[in-house]
């Protein structure tokens, strides 16, 4: 993905990471609930 | 409520009313109003983004949701940070390089006129009535509780942010909403600690998960599938969250300007970013959270007698009724099943914490069942309010959090987490009166009125616009309380009805550079509208069943198909 503006992303080095990063994070929290969920029924 | 909890209540909001009038200095232009000078921090950002969006209902529903349908609500946030990153990415550079005061502003510079005034009135139609609403819901729990009285409630929780948001604009909205978090934050952890250091001293947390798994309140992911297929009519489920969950999230945030102005008072783009992305991050997480403290109190439940429905005021009605001695038959009934639950549920940890199998498994299936037994008692009230008595409302799930804190919380801690309501509330219409005047003045004052205004001039109006939008959502909150209750439901899903629609426009203009022609947008969307209320109606009538987050992608796509077909055998021809 071209970087649309030319204002550095912190502590990455672009915005796609922390694109993954979130998107990452939300299938990681998914993954853990679905664990959750198996463990308790 | 004690004289602590007065006191405590009463500190915590006039400390919060000083504090935004303290920090309500900024330039006397429509720049400091309503955009902070474009000086915040993505911190800030964060934090008045998650407050304008965390409700008063937020902190209430939450916990009475996992108490009686379990944790799966949680699935209903799963579209946002997929939509704060499609935010992040489009819409974000598109308002900071055009320096725009509302989100409608750039549809005219994008279209025309029209399409402009077109959103902006949904906008005024949804946000306007729906703000009134986040005013009355609260106000009206408090007073059933409580005892208050409806109409000084009404005037509490809706006027006295005015007075910081009128003399401040975004600034104080921004300042007050992150103390506003911290407090609530604190307020709910509290209660969680409480909750579970109320609970027998042999039974710690991980038994209180247990308890509630068990008995079906950790059921966060559900898929919507049956063995007839994928249920449309569920309203939380995987598929649903994450693509229903999206178009809503993405037309909230992405096209409504009480979410939009929070964002456009970054100092820059990457500030904006940085504070919708965390939310992308942190907004689950918590609302996993806030679900918790509702399994927990499902828990405290089990080992304490709970009360067969949780609105008293409603319990009143239905004892004022013919089903007064039915309803006493069976609240005797749902005690003594609450005797053997309790017993039963002692059996089980006792025999988890011995490793006693065989006793676990029996102890375990006796309270599974004493449960279902409990559940279909409730059921009954639930029925007979719905059905047989007149202006009866079976719905008590904003009422089991507060009920649980009025009734099992010390002093002190009451009057805290009542003032948890009212700071979350302020939050939330602080910000949706400070858009909606920013909305007056931009998108109309200043372009239908013949006489230019100065800088000041129009800071002063402003400020008006905002009084008069506060004063408008009051009058809703009263009007709403001489409806009735059954309104709060309707008005939750009046998002659902516009969003889609105007997120389609946007769509349009961000990923649709071929349609330059106005007309095409601006009468898809006037079908489209009319397409999402149809199906609406459908679903009410009961023609076919569908969970109302469905509607914001069918309004979404519906604006995109017509004005493709619009612009392919309608305008085209006329060009």
């Amino acid at each position: 993905m071209k970087e649309i503006d030319n204002e550095k992303a912190p502590f990455f080095k672009s915005w796609n990471s922390w694109y993954i990063l979130v998107i990452g994070f939300l299938l990681l929290l998914i993954i853990l609930f679905f664990f959750i969920t198996k463990r308790f029924s | 409520m004690s004289l602590a909890d007065w006191i405590v209540l009463v500190v915590t909001l006039l400390s919060i009313v000083a504090y935004g009038l303290y920090k309500s200095r900024t330039s006397r232009n429509l720049d400091g109003y309503f955009l902070s000078n474009r000086s915040m921090p993505w911190g800030l950002v964060l934090l008045s983004i998650m407050g304008t969006q965390a409700s008063a209902i937020t902190f209430l529903s939450a916990p009475g949701q996992a108490y009686t349908d379990g944790m799966r609500f949680v699935q209903y946030y799963f579209g946002i940070p997929l939509a704060m990153v499609v935010i992040s990415i489009f819409f974000v550079p598109i308002f900071h390089r055009l320096r725009v005061y509302t989100a409608y502003e750039y549809l005219e510079q994008r279209f025309d006129g029209k399409t402009r005034t077109l959103t902006s009135l949904l906008f005024f139609l949804q946000r306007g009535l729906s703000t009134g609403i986040s005013v009355f819901a609260p106000s009206i729990i408090l007073s059933s509780l409580l005892g208050w009285d409806i109409i000084w409630t009404n005037l509490f929780m809706g006027g006295l942010l005015i007075i910081y948001t009128m003399s401040g604009g975004a600034k104080a909205v921004a300042y007050t909403q992150q103390i506003q978090l911290f407090i609530v934050f604190t307020g709910m952890f509290l209660a969680a600690y409480m909750v579970v250091k109320m609970l027998p001293a042999d039974v710690g947390f991980s038994d209180a998960l247990q308890v509630g798994g068990k008995l079906g309140k950790l059921n966060i992911i559900s898929t919507g599938f049956t063995e007839k297929g994928f249920n449309w009519s569920d309203q939380y489920n995987l598929l649903s969250g994450i693509i229903g969950g999206f178009f809503l999230a993405l037309s909230y945030f992405g096209t409504d300007q009480s979410q939009v102005g929070r964002y456009l008072t970054a100092k820059s783009l990457k500030e904006s970013r940085m504070g919708l992305l965390m939310n992308g991050i942190v907004k689950v997480p918590m609302q996993f959270l806030i679900l918790l403290i509702g399994v927990l109190v499902f828990t405290f439940y089990q080992f304490n007698n709970a009360p067969i429905f949780f609105n008293d005021v409603q319990l009143k009605k239905l004892e004022a009724s013919a089903y007064k001695d039915s309803l006493k038959i069976v609240q005797g009934q749902y005690a003594a099943v609450a005797v053997n639950k309790q017993q039963a549920v002692r059996d089980y940890t006792m025999a988890r914490h011995a490793g006693e199998e065989e006793k676990e498994t029996a102890s375990l299936a006796s309270l599974q069942s004493l449960q279902k037994e409990s559940d279909s008692l409730r059921k009954k009230v639930v029925f007979w309010l719905n059905k047989k008595v007149p202006g009866g409302d079976g719905n008590d799930t904003n009422y089991i959090f507060l009920r649980f804190v009025v009734d099992h919380l010390p002093v002190g801690l009451v009057g805290l987490l009542i003032a948890i309501i009212f700071l979350a509330s302020w939050g939330s219409i602080a910000a949706a009166i400070n858009s909606l005047a920013s909305c007056s003045m931009v998108d109309f004052h200043r372009r239908f009125t013949k006489k230019k205004d100065s800088g000041e001039d129009e800071y002063r109006l402003s400020k008006w616009y905002t009084l008069g939008w506060g004063v408008f959502c009051i009058i809703v909150a009263m009007f709403t309380y001489n409806i009735g209750n059954s309104l709060i439901e309707a008005v939750n899903i009046l998002g659902s009805l516009f969003y889609g629609v105007i997120l389609g426009v946007f769509l349009v203009a961000f990923f649709f550079k071929k349609i330059t022609n106005s007309n095409p947008v601006f009468w898809g969307a006037i079908l489209a509208q009319v397409m999402v209320l149809f199906v609406f109606i459908l679903t009410k009538i009961g023609v076919f069943q569908m969970g109302f987050l469905w509607l914001n992608p069918i309004g979404a796509f519906g604006v995109v198909g017509f004005t493709l077909l619009l612009d392919q055998f309608v305008f085209a021809k006329k060009s």
